[in-house]
């Protein structure tokens, strides 16, 4: 994923936040229309994101790790929420992975849907396929031959005049 | 109680999951995290944020301001249990009568 964040430039480890700009907007989308919030309250909002993105990394890792696994998986993260006392995000997060997990199929089934949209079974497809490259084959092989009758003197395919012109 | 909407596509989220990774991966003891992990994360904390300004706007209203300040933001952070991580990023106006460290 592309890391361009604008003008500010190249952003130590240290440094690491979210986009600026991005939490901007979602504050923006947030409060209502006539709201504005204030700008040392908004880079407030970045700090307070990255000590919860901490707080559940670190929560899930736990719930991760009393399961002697090594990956987080997206129940440690459920659950994660849950211990932290963020049940009530439990069930809108739910929701978005659901959707996300339809996405994903959907794009992995795309490339099977093209071709279930031909009609043909895989065989039909190789066997057209390989008739293509037949003809394919035929005609590059023609296109040389009448090449070398119009340049040569050897005998073509064709009998006729040479032998009757005597 | 949560109400923001995501723009864009459904599945996707608007904070950046790789910006996410990255400061998850600030943490050492974290090993990995899959990619299904770090999308709830992102999208966990986008609705944290959503949480977390409102909250805010409820202490602006009810002082009738039309702008949200650090001080709301503060309050919002005191006043909910779920949000005591939050204690050293927003300190509260240490009054100065009653200095915490007495030397």
């Amino acid at each position: 994923m592309s890391d361009y964040e604008g003008s500010s430039g190249p952003v130590a480890d240290d440094d690491l936040s979210l986009p600026r700009a991005t939490v901007y907007k979602l504050i923006g989308e947030m409060l209502p229309q006539d709201i504005a919030c204030a700008k040392d309250t908004r880079d407030l909002l970045l700090d307070c994101c990255n000590e919860f993105i901490h707080l559940i990394a670190s929560e899930s890792n736990e719930i991760c790790e009393k399961e002697a696994k090594k990956t987080i998986a997206a129940e440690h993260v459920l659950a994660a929420l849950q211990e932290l006392g963020f049940e009530k995000y439990v069930s809108e997060v739910q929701d978005a992975y659901e959707e996300h997990r339809k996405q994903q199929t959907k794009d992995r089934g795309r490339k099977s849907t093209k071709l279930n949209k031909l009609g043909m079974s895989e065989e039909e497809l190789l066997r057209s396929q390989e008739l293509l490259f037949a003809q394919a084959r035929m005609r590059y092989q023609n296109s040389t031959t009448t090449q070398s009758q119009s340049s040569s003197d050897t005998p073509s395919m064709d009998p006729a005049p040479t032998n009757g012109a005597q | 109680m949560v109400r923001f909407e995501a723009q864009g596509a459904p599945g996707s989220s608007t904070l950046p999951a790789a910006r996410v990774r990255r400061i998850i991966k600030e943490d050492k003891d974290i090993f990995a995290c899959g990619s299904e992990s770090l999308y709830l994360i992102t999208r966990a904390t986008e609705f944290f944020i959503d949480s977390l300004i409102r909250e805010g706007y409820e202490f602006s209203r009810l002082e009738k301001r039309k702008t949200v300040q650090y001080k709301d933001m503060a309050k919002a952070a005191q006043s909910i249990e779920q949000y005591d991580f939050l204690g050293d990023i927003i300190p509260p106006n240490i009054s100065l009568k009653n200095p915490k460290n007495k030397q």
